[in-house]
């Protein structure tokens, strides 16, 4: 692809550069601006530049925050009893679209992997544990994927909190909502069969 | 089961190549390093997602280009499928059948069992047991899904306990829950590991014995017995007895990625005491009763693969590796050989339609 400005040219690589977009894509974004106001470039630029120097870490569950603290762990209406461990922001995320938590998170930010050189120190553990000294803490819910370095993680984990008296739960595995049966993996449906719960009618 | 057709693309020394295949018997000659075993690896690559050469995927691209595309058509008693496998370098592999992609491999693996024998490849008989258990891995991964499964699992764990062991003894730490962490999810997959192969070894070695004294028709007596230490312990125990020397080895000393399959002649090691051709004759005698293994447990002929076994068995052997394979139920073979008129001589005392293929730098 060749242009005639490299005032244009800049601008695409610029996109380009972001993951999933091409440099066909990103032109189509480049020229969708230059049909626009000249206001809604500014604005839309600006929009990125105040997100990046404004953004923080919260100081209590490391999520993205304006403020010292996030507006999850700033909401007085949320259970501040419950805290769920999460990996990573967009497993935050993820839990937060589904509408059926109004508690506490914590991001650990990665799974102890020692291949890739993460251990328990590179994780915010201790900030954790810290956080549980209070008695406001009843359930640490821990919310990992389960592969094998979110196991090792949450057995790691439990084996930090235990002594704490904090009740421990892991969220459940198995069959997808509104899935059919036949088309469950196989390892999944097994776990499932074995990890069975009682049933409770309403 | 047969391949009815494969079309190669930027695989090893082929350019752009389609072949239409016999269902029987599929011969192909030509001078050496003109690519007679590229095309068995790459019927052996649509079968298994990996070359036989144990290279990896980014070394079968041809030379200068960026990928490599492998088309195959298989006939099975359940209908055709077209099967697709691509590789280009920095991606992932892919597999697809009729145009939908496999999201795993285990999914693939075994339907299209294959066996490769090539007798330049002594080092299944000679070298250390990680060859063995390749062989062991290979057929049993073909066998049952849940058996490759485990086998990933256990070498995923593997490589992060070995890493944690490492790092402790650069850090001089050590963090008992952390390796707890990782060690209590091992002995599942390892029992899994260990039983199958067991249960393959019992299985195996009879075959084995069989075929061994039909090709050398010697007296001799021949035995491959599976070793592990998970006979006398569980793998907790194991890992727990050997605890003070894993961390000075920095590594995990016994486990199944120990097991080996000790291949005896008259009681003793066969690397030590065989001669050439008692060595080629245990290399045929554990390929063929893989095959029959594979054809037992799958209930279907798996594809043959033999790679210039004329040129390398002297003429008892390949007399009697012919006998055997035209006297049971054999299904698809591939042949290969740089003598044309000698390969028609054996070949036409098949029954049935045969071709033969001539390969030349690359191309047919």
């Amino acid at each position: 692809m060749t242009f005639s400005s490299k005032l244009i040219e800049k601008a695409v690589e610029a996109f380009a550069s972001l993951p999933g977009i091409g440099r066909k894509t990103a032109l189509r974004l480049v020229l969708h601006l230059l049909k626009q106001d000249k206001s809604t470039t500014e604005q839309f630029a600006n929009a990125l530049v105040s997100m990046r120097e404004g953004i923080r870490e919260c100081r209590i569950c490391f999520n993205l925050a304006d403020e010292e603290t996030c507006q999850i762990c700033a909401d007085k209406r949320r259970d501040r009893s419950l805290v769920c461990v999460v990996e990573n922001i967009r497993d935050l995320m993820a839990i937060e679209e589904t509408g059926q938590f109004r508690g506490l998170y914590h991001v650990l930010g990665g799974v102890i992997s020692p291949i890739e050189g993460v251990g328990p120190g590179d994780l915010n553990i201790d900030a954790l544990l810290e956080r549980l000294q209070g008695d406001e803490v009843r359930e640490v819910i821990m919310a990992i994927s389960p592969t094998i370095e979110g196991e090792t993680t949450i057995y790691y984990l439990s084996k930090k909190l235990q002594p704490l008296g904090v009740q421990l739960s892991a969220i459940a595995r198995g069959v997808s909502f509104g899935g059919d049966l036949e088309y469950a993996d196989e390892l999944t449906l097994g776990r499932s069969i074995v990890a069975r719960v009682p049933y409770i009618g309403q | 089961m047969h391949l009815s057709s494969i079309k190669l693309t930027h695989f090893k020394n082929y350019g752009q190549q389609s072949l239409d295949l016999s269902p029987r018997l599929n011969c192909f000659t030509g001078l050496n390093g003109m690519g007679k075993t590229n095309l068995l690896d790459a019927v052996h690559y649509l079968c298994l997602c990996k070359s036989h050469t144990g290279l990896s995927d980014k070394n079968l691209i041809r030379q200068g280009d960026s990928f490599f595309r492998l088309e195959g058509v298989f006939e099975t008693d359940a209908g055709r499928h077209k099967i697709a496998s691509k590789f280009a370098t920095g991606q992932r592999k892919e597999i697809e059948r009729d145009g939908v992609a496999f999201t795993r491999l285990i999914d693939y693996i075994g339907l299209f069992p294959v066996v490769m024998i090539a007798p330049d490849d002594l080092s299944l008989v000679q070298d250390g047991s990680e060859e063995r258990r390749r062989f062991l891995d290979s057929t049993l991964s073909q066998v049952t899904p849940d058996y490759l499964h485990n086998l990933l699992i256990y070498n995923a764990l593997l490589k992060q306990r070995n890493a944690l062991l490492k790092k402790f003894a650069e850090d001089r730490t050590f963090d008992a829950s952390l390796l707890e962490a990782i060690d209590r999810q091992m002995p599942a997959p390892a029992a899994v590991l260990f039983e199958q192969r067991q249960a393959f070894s019992a299985r195996f070695r009879p075959l084995f014995q069989q075929y061994y004294s039909e090709i050398s028709g010697d007296r001799e007596q021949v035995d491959a017995i599976f070793e592990s230490a998970m006979s006398e312990k569980t793998l907790s125990a194991l890992l727990a007895a050997n605890i003070e020397k894993d961390r000075m080895l920095q590594r995990t000393s016994a486990g199944p990625h120990r097991d080996d399959l000790q291949l005896l002649l008259d009681e003793r090691p066969v690397k030590k005491f065989a001669s050439q051709g008692q060595l080629k004759s245990f290399l045929l005698a554990l390929r063929l009763a893989q095959y029959e293994l594979l054809r037992q447990e799958k209930q279907q002929a798996p594809i043959l693969l033999l790679d210039d076994i004329f040129d390398k068995l002297d003429e008892q052997r390949v007399r009697q590796l012919i006998a055997l394979i035209i006297g049971r139920q054999f299904g698809q073979i591939f042949i290969t050989d740089t003598q044309r008129g000698r390969l028609e001589e054996i070949v036409s005392s098949f029954i049935g339609d045969y071709k033969i293929f001539e390969v030349e730098n690359g191309s047919i």
